[in-house]
């Protein structure tokens, strides 16, 4: 497993520095072969660990008790600080604490959720870099991409693997950065500069909020690990992880709770937040999309964003311990999702459009964890996974269709492209089913599992039935806005712009091949592992997982009639239905209906995005430029005149002795005559 | 009491000598008679020397007064060449001619355009033309040292 891990880790960070040093010179249009290598192994890699890790679990489980699997490797110690004679360990109430040693190794961990993570992350970057051969062939920046690109599968494959918070950190700021070169990869455009500059900025306040959580963690558990260190030599536990079998088997001591608990969740909520574009966050990832296609298909809707899910999955035991933080998570994901659903029907960019959507689907997931526990993990980890195959599918299409169109994604000015892109359409069509919820698409299984999970707290708490109801609405909003999409598309007249009119082609191989893979996983990977809640039997093993799996046991649904699936499979179609009628249905039916919905306040909000933007730049940003302008006027009006005040003085000293500079030689002869006497009188009195 | 008499009348001729020298040089406006005045000025102090020797009945003093004639002929010999190469320039003694080591915008009290009106400029000797003319370069042309 060592070597494996190693090896998924390795792989990219190679190809990103091979491709880096070599490809504007010497690798040129050859650029992407070091990345798809690379991350082919890596994707074989993590497969091979997933295989591994299975086979494990089988042999451990046979002994009747919940199997636990971590594997910790560690490379080396990147800083350590520690008292001269040795560091006294103090034993406080969570365990024993090391408060005077400050250390961080770097250490990668081997458990179900981060394998998970991994075949996710290397499965969608593969088909995604696969897919750019053809979409970003002939780009001056094709090195370039591919160098980022690489970088970005290393630093995510470490976000998911390093077992440290500090290091989760480094490399979440990594991905950041990816993140930002990639959406600003065209910088000469100023849309994409200034929406790269969007994004890291909006970032920073979530990352804020992260650091400080991690401070937090660091002062109250006095280490950073998620593991316990074990003593090689005795076999004993000499430093217990945060996130550690250690603490885990007794919660109720080896955590934190109360308030101080809530501060550190809903600080790394925030930094969540920020990494997933969740409310009031959200606004960066629509910008976003003025990145290349793939990058959005990859960093801004499969694998960047759901690092915040995966931190809040990683962190649930702690969660667990503060559980107004997870009721605050479930309301502000099920904001999100229904706030950016209602964006999302009234966007005309198809790329936005599926932005709006990622906000919402992440706010599904979100929401699946605040549900908490081993069920709620497993619910949003098995959302995020279909989601990462199917959105990844949805992105890849609608670059398809620019390919086509040369790069125009408005639905005003494209459609009925179906007879022209017959792959396209057929793959984004199983794609919208999937994102749509439709049985027996990827997006059924998982999207009900949270349906059903927050519909199961629902009946105990009040807050959780209102949650679910507006879930619920949003999955009929989320049909609607995906087939208006797909409908304005591919259906109605044949519409295209003047600049692809000549050439509007299917787009080739290189990128109908990934199209096609990712279709068929969309279609097939709920039902294959949906029913069976195989996912939930895989993370019950990862040992921050492990505690609640047995307390979830009898907590189990009943079997018998489920309400959910019927419920939302109605809503999925009447949405379809609704999204038809709208788009294809005859204008004397439609023209008074859509009257009506303009009228309605709603659609104003829902167009103009909630004003979200506008409140920021209320708010925020023209308070700023306001104080940046006036201490540029006190900069210039009055720091400015002082120094050049200073800068006068001799100047006009100056001024004043020049008149004595005349050019007479008598003049000089008596100044000289006249100092001699001023001495001498000097010297004598 | 008599060797401070003494002093006394040597210290009054060297101080006669050097305030002569001084209004003189102050005075004067001749670049010959200012340079002489110096010249006083310096046999002032030279006296004051003898004085001071003859006091203190040393003779380091008359060889000091050996050394400044000597020093004061070389000088001589010097302020002389310049003169002659000042009268060629400016074609006179004036030092009022001699007043352009100055601020351009400050203006003299006196000036010789004032006295006797406009000097007419020194006529230089003028060489037949010879050969193409050097070619400058461009760089040389465009230099511009005060920008």
């Amino acid at each position: 497993m060592a070597f494996l891990i190693i090896l998924i880790a390795a792989m990219p960070l190679g190809a990103a520095i091979l491709t880096a040093v070599l490809g504007p010179r010497h690798l040129r249009e050859y650029s992407h072969v070091p990345a798809v290598t690379a991350v082919a192994i890596s994707f074989v890699a993590s497969v091979a660990l997933l295989f591994l890790v299975v086979r494990t679990l089988e042999s451990s489980s046979s002994h009747g008790q919940q199997p636990v699997l971590e594997h910790v490797v560690q490379l080396w110690t990147w800083a350590e600080i520690s008292p001269s004679g040795g560091s006294p360990r103090v034993p406080v109430a969570h365990g024993t604490v090391d408060f005077l040693r400050f250390q961080i190794p770097v250490v990668l961990r081997v458990d179900p959720l981060t394998v998970i993570m991994l075949v996710t992350v290397t499965a969608v970057s593969l088909l995604v870099i696969i897919y750019s051969i053809g979409y970003m062939h002939e780009d001056p920046g094709y090195w370039r991409f591919f160098a980022y690109v690489s970088l970005f599968v290393f630093s995510m494959v470490m976000l998911v693997s390093v077992s440290n918070f500090l290091l989760l950190y480094v490399f979440w700021e990594a991905v950041g950065l990816c993140s930002y070169l990639l959406i600003g990869f065209w910088y000469r455009k100023p849309a994409a500069a200034a929406a790269g500059k969007k994004a890291f900025l909006v970032n920073r306040v979530g990352d804020f909020g992260f650091a400080l959580g991690i401070f937090l963690i660091w002062s109250v558990y006095g280490t950073l690990n998620f593991h316990d260190t074990v003593d090689p030599q005795t076999g004993e536990v000499y430093s217990a992880g945060v996130l550690g079998m250690a603490r885990l088997v007794h919660p109720q001591e080896g955590l934190l709770h109360g308030g101080l608990a809530t501060a550190i969740c809903l600080l790394l909520f925030a930094g969540a937040c920020g990494k997933s574009a969740q409310f009031p966050l959200h606004v960066w990832l629509p910008d976003a999309m003025e990145g290349p296609t793939p990058v959005s298909a990859l960093i801004h809707a499969a694998t960047m964003v759901t690092a915040g899910v995966y931190m809040i999955a990683r962190c649930m035991p702690l969660f667990e311990a503060a559980p107004y933080a997870l009721t605050i998570v479930g309301a502000i994901a099920v904001i999100t999702a229904t706030m950016a659903a209602i964006i999302a029907l009234t966007q005309t960019d198809l790329k936005r459009i599926l932005a709006y959507s990622t906000i919402s689907q992440l706010g599904y997931m979100f929401l699946g964890l605040s549900v908490g526990g081993l069920v709620g993990v497993a619910a949003a980890m098995f959302h995020l996974v279909t989601h990462a195959f199917f959105k990844a599918l949805l992105f890849l299409g609608a670059g398809s269709v620019m390919h086509a169109t040369g790069g125009v994604i408005d639905l005003n000015e494209i459609g009925g492209l179906r007879r022209r892109l017959p792959w396209t359409h057929t793959t984004f069509l199983l794609g919208s089913l999937a994102l749509a919820g439709l049985w027996p698409f990827a997006g059924f299984f998982s999207k009900d599992e949270i349906l059903h999970l927050v519909y199961e707290k629902g009946r105990a708490s009040s807050l959780y039935f209102v949650l679910f109801a507006a879930a619920a609405a949003t999955a009929a909003l989320t049909a609607i806005y995906t087939f208006r999409a797909y409908f304005r598309t591919f259906f109605g007249e044949e519409r295209l712009p003047s600049e692809g009119a000549t050439h509007a082609h299917e787009s080739p191989p290189v990128m109908l091949v990934p199209l096609v893979i990712l279709a068929i996983a969309s279609a097939f990977a709920g039902i294959a592992l949906g029913p069976a809640k195989v996912v939930e039997h895989f993370l019950a093993a990862t040992p921050s997982l492990a505690a609640f799996a047995n307390l979830s046991g009898e907590a189990q649904v009943s079997h018998g009639f489920h309400f959910v699936p019927w419920l939302s499979t109605a809503l999925t179609v009447c949405g379809i239905a609704w999204a038809a009628l709208l788009v294809l249905g005859p204008l004397a039916v439609v023209r008074p209906v859509i009257s009506v919905m303009k009228a309605v306040a709603l659609y104003s909000l829902s167009f103009h995005k909630f004003f979200v933007d506008e409140i920021y730049s209320w708010i925020i940003v023209r308070p700023l430029t306001w104080i940046a302008s006036l201490a540029g006027w006190i900069d210039r009006y009055f720091i400015d005149l002082l120094v050049d005040a200073i800068g006068f003085l001799p100047k006009l000293v100056g001024s004043l002795l020049r008149s004595s500079h005349n050019g007479w030689i008598p003049w000089y002869g008596l100044g000289f005559v006249l100092g001699i006497l001023v001495l001498l009188a000097a010297m004598f009195f | 009491m008599e060797k401070t008499a003494l002093l006394m009348h040597y210290l009054l001729v060297g101080t006669c000598l050097f305030g002569l020298g001084t209004v003189g040089f102050l005075s004067r406006r001749n670049l010959i008679v200012m340079f002489l005045s110096v010249e006083l000025m310096l046999q002032g102090v030279l006296v004051n020397f003898a004085g001071w020797d003859r006091y203190h009945g040393q003779s380091a003093g008359q060889v000091f007064i050996l050394f400044v004639v000597a020093v004061a002929g070389a000088e001589a010999a010097i302020a002389l060449a310049l003169i002659i190469n000042l009268v060629r320039g400016r074609q006179g003694l004036d030092v009022l001619r001699l007043q352009h080591v100055r601020e351009d915008i400050i203006s003299p009290p006196l000036s010789i355009e004032d006295e006797i009106g406009e000097v007419e400029p020194p006529s230089w000797p003028k060489l037949p033309r010879v050969g193409r003319p050097p070619s400058i370069p461009q760089e040389v042309l465009e230099y511009r040292p005060d920008v």
